[in-house]
């Protein structure tokens, strides 16, 4: 039973193992859509190496709500940083390079997110690699791919730019108002993440043939993959697919509505039984057999939508969202109100399942953070340190992963290929740092 | 001489190729029983793409998800979403409520790696066909559950089912995005100022592609261990983890991320513009690329932007109010086109060449689908489809050289395949298959 399967998942998760455990990725990796990939495979148990040009690495690193540092390290970079080890390397001078290709040699799988070109001119594209390690897997995400005209004219990207180029904020904003941005970077999240399946597709064949491969990844392209229907849609009616605010046009009542004390909830109810419930919670038992809304198809239609929601509406005005989700567990459809931060770190449920997770961080302390979200209850994904200053760990891995002596590390010092934090916020670890909290011994 | 890069990456990734490429997944079988939730078709349909053998399994009248189309539209009996994921799987159909569609299911299982389900927690142990009894049959079977509360925690027997704008309103992420209510008006002067739900469906389709990854990562540690496990993903926990920055600000200072428009509470220049024609996004997370728009605009000098000497500045919420109104001024006296060409144009000329910020227009769903770099880059090739026809989904959005993710199919009707499946892997011939038929089994 279900029960017997995830029993005590919480408590013992940090004694199990992980999945990708073995797997070493190196990442190359600046602001989100880079550094989000790797991180999924971090907290899938993946050694890996965060390569930043010293002293200030990472532009992540400078993001920050209104300013806010988390312990003096930027919010964002905190949060998709976590369990990586970080190496200072200023891949404009050959001998990190060659310290790059040494590395290389011994991973699995390499990553970056800069612009077409600019990996081969130091020496570590993916041709170089492939040279040294065929079985390489080699991941290159950015906006536009590797190819095409917006690559040739080698045009920037970022997750905003994307939003817009899709048509994904366009179609997420209220009719005949300004297109409006997610607040989430979603097309730098999902692009990572449509990165991190196709290398674990890639170590599946590898695994089978021992061949690595090339992957490019657009954050555009995988961002439209996701937008469904509105291809089709506009290929079979010849119209563009219009924004709907925040009814969902292909589920049937779905939608947000304002309750008292302007409050919000968002309702579904497609089915019979859950549409039936909603009548029924309403106190409107007759609607559920009305011909304008007597099933899915019929009750999508837009005069007929726009009929029911109104009625809803009607009905929810008078109501507090708390009284709306007891109906809902009642009568069975859904309603949920509107989370805010507050209400998602504090959230019961959330944390017996261990979803909102305590990280107990040597350098950075005791904080909260998201569990990686796919629960295994063989090898559970985890948090298990948080991020760390540019080249924090340059000496672990240059000596236990390269076997370098502390002679060559001293030669790399001192020709600026290896190099550590910028002294400020962000860049150092935090300024009660006792100089070996989080240090590994090689 | 070396091949230049896009031409020699194009020659091996182009997707027009991809037919003549192996495929990462073909070793792999799944079972996909998802019903009324396209996290399920979605996470299939990433695993399909790579050339698993999916095997939907429907009830017999078919999956009420094939009903949520936008307006009701059906295309030649299939709704848009359904037609979108259907694509490279087998339909069947089997009645799991009957003891003798559950004991086929035991049948195909043991000769399954993974199955994908989306009841609600209970249901599958219920019927005697939940992990702990399937895993007796197949050690090494791969169970992924998708649910709105998981399977597990105080919440786990909510009777409420998923939904994408369900999910979007449970992630904390939803109470976030949307337009600030304007000074001194209500909600109803201004119903779109509220809580805005992103995307088509993008609460489910994270959700999947999560479930997808994870269930790449056990198939990678399968390959180690020979062992199965079981995987558990809650929808709204899978949204809230692309939340990067609102959970660790929260702890530290109580402050609960709110709406902020389509500017950016964590970045500077990071905002859509409204212009003469539409809306471009633009970005500029360094101050030189801020400086350097300042510059483009003719306000280098009325601005001061030589002296200015940290974004940090700029980051904040008061200073980012400030200075949006003076930025979106300029702006609207130009067309996205004008923006665009002023951007390249600077990037060549400027005084802080090739420093550029990041212009891109705010597109239509409409315009990417006719963009010839898209066209050219195979996102929008359409799919000839035995039954369908020619039909135009987004796909390719993985380019690789050794296993590309390719479109085979569009998608099929409930129980297409019953005959070929069910006679290739139970060995049920024709009449047996009327039977069952007949009985309400298939």
């Amino acid at each position: 039973m279900a029960e017997e399967t995830w029993k005590d998942y919480k408590d013992k998760k940090h004694s199990r193992p992980k999945p990708l455990s073995g797997i070493r990725v190196l990442e190359v990796c600046t602001l989100l859509l880079g550094p989000a990939g790797p991180g999924f495979a971090a907290e899938m148990g993946a050694e890996v190496i965060k390569c930043e040009i010293p002293p200030m690495g990472d532009t992540c690193r400078d993001l920050t709500p209104f300013g806010y540092q988390f312990r003096e390290q930027g919010v964002a970079f905190a949060h998709m940083n976590t369990n990586k080890y970080f190496l200072g390397l200023d891949l404009h001078k050959p001998q990190a390079q060659e310290v790059f290709r040494e590395l290389a040699a011994k991973s699995d799988v390499i990553e970056n997110n800069l612009r077409p070109g600019v990996m081969e001119s130091w020496n570590v594209g993916y041709r170089q690699i492939n040279e040294i390690n065929p079985g390489i897997i080699y991941l290159a995400k950015n906006g536009f791919g590797q190819w095409g005209q917006y690559a040739e004219e080698n045009r920037p990207s970022n997750d905003g730019a994307s939003q817009g180029f899709s048509g994904y904020a366009w179609l997420s904003s209220f009719p005949n108002q300004p297109p409006l941005k997610s607040r989430l970077y979603i097309c730098d999240n999902y692009g990572a993440l449509m990165g991190e399946l196709a290398v674990l597709a890639a170590l599946h064949y590898r695994q089978r043939t021992g061949k690595g491969q090339f992957i490019e990844l657009s954050q555009t392209e995988a961002i439209m993959r996701a937008m469904t229907w509105v291809w089709p849609y506009q290929q079979i009616t010849g119209k563009t697919a219009m924004p709907a605010g925040n009814r969902d046009l292909s589920v049937c009542p779905a939608d947000t509505f304002r309750c008292k004390g302007d409050s919000f909830v968002a309702i579904a109810a497609p089915t019979p039984e859950e549409f039936k419930g909603l009548c029924n919670a309403m106190g409107r038992a007759e609607l559920a057999d009305d011909p304008r809304f007597k099933d899915h198809l019929t009750r999508l239609r837009e005069d007929n939508a726009t009929a029911i929601l109104k009625i809803i509406a009607d009905w929810a005005r008078g109501k507090t969202p708390a009284e709306i989700e007891a109906l809902a567990e009642k009568h069975g459809f859904a309603a949920c109100h509107i989370y805010d931060t507050g209400e998602v770190v504090e959230d019961e449920h959330f944390r017996a399942r261990g979803f909102m997770t305590e990280v107990d961080d040597p350098v950075l302390g005791k904080y909260l953070d998201h569990e990686f979200p796919v629960m295994m209850s063989k090898t559970p994904p985890r948090v298990e340190w948080g991020c760390r200053a540019v080249g924090f760990d340059n000496e672990y891995i240059l000596k236990h992963t390269l076997g370098k002596s502390e002679d060559a590390i001293k030669k790399l010092y001192d020709c600026g290929a290896l190099g550590k934090w910028a002294d400020m916020p962000t860049r150092r670890p935090p300024s009660n740092w006792d100089g070996k909290a989080g240090l590994r011994q090689a | 001489m070396e091949q230049r890069w896009p031409d020699w990456i194009r020659e091996r990734d182009d997707p027009h190729i991809a037919h003549t490429r192996p495929e990462a997944l073909d070793d792999i079988t799944v079972l996909d029983l998802s019903y009324k939730n396209f996290a399920g078709c979605y996470c299939s349909s990433m695993l399909a793409e790579f050339g698993a053998k999916v095997i939907r399994i429907e009830p017999p009248e078919g999956d009420f998800i094939r009903t949520c189309t936008p307006y009701g539209l059906l295309y030649k009996g299939e709704g848009l979403n359904y037609l979108s994921e259907g694509r490279n799987k087998h339909h069947i159909t089997l009645n799991l409520k009957k003891p003798e569609g559950r004991e086929i299911l035991k049948s195909l299982v043991k000769k399954t790696d993974v199955l994908i389900e989306t009841f609600s927690p209970g249901v599958m142990d219920g019927w005697a066909i939940g992990y702990e009894q399937l895993k007796n049959i197949n050690p090494g079977l791969i169970f992924a559950s998708i649910t709105a509360f998981g399977q597990f925690g105080p919440m786990s027997r909510s009777r409420m089912p998923d939904y994408d704008n369900i999910t979007q309103a449970r992630s904390g992420v939803q109470s976030a995005t949307g337009e600030v209510l304007p000074e001194g008006k209500s909600y109803d002067q201004c119903p779109w100022a509220v809580p805005t739900k992103a995307g088509p469906w993008i609460g489910w389709a994270q959700p999947g592609t999560f479930t997808a990854v994870g269930i790449l990562a056990a198939l990678y540690w399968r390959g180690i261990s020979g062992e199965g496990q079981a995987l558990d993903v809650a929808t709204a926990e899978a949204y809230a983890r692309f939340d990067d920055y609102a959970a660790l600000w929260y702890q530290e200072t109580g402050i609960v991320c709110e709406r902020f428009g389509s500017l950016d509470t964590a970045g500077w220049l990071y905002c859509f513009a409204p212009t003469r024609d539409g809306a471009v996004f633009l970005g500029g997370l360094r101050l030189e690329m801020w400086q350097a728009f300042a510059d483009m605009l003719g306000k280098w000098e009325e601005w001061g932007a030589a002296g200015w000497t940290t974004l940090q500045v700029f980051m904040r919420k008061e200073e980012q109010l400030k200075w949006a109104p003076l930025v979106f001024a300029e702006t609207r006296k130009y067309t996205n086109d004008e923006l665009v060409r002023m951007s390249v144009e600077y990037s060549r000329k400027g005084r802080l060449a090739p420093i550029t910020p990041v212009v891109a227009p705010v597109c239509s769903p409409d315009e990417p689908m006719k963009d010839a770099n898209w066209l050219d880059r195979g996102m929008f090739t359409p799919v000839k489809d035995p039954i369908y026809g020619e039909v135009i989904v987004a796909q390719a959005q993985h380019k690789m050289t050794e296993t590309p993710v390719r479109t085979k199919w569009v998608c099929r009707p409930a129980g297409h395949d019953n005959e070929t499946v069910y006679s290739e892997y139970l060995n049920l011939d024709p009449r047996r298959l009327d039977e069952l038929k007949k009985a309400g089994i298939i």
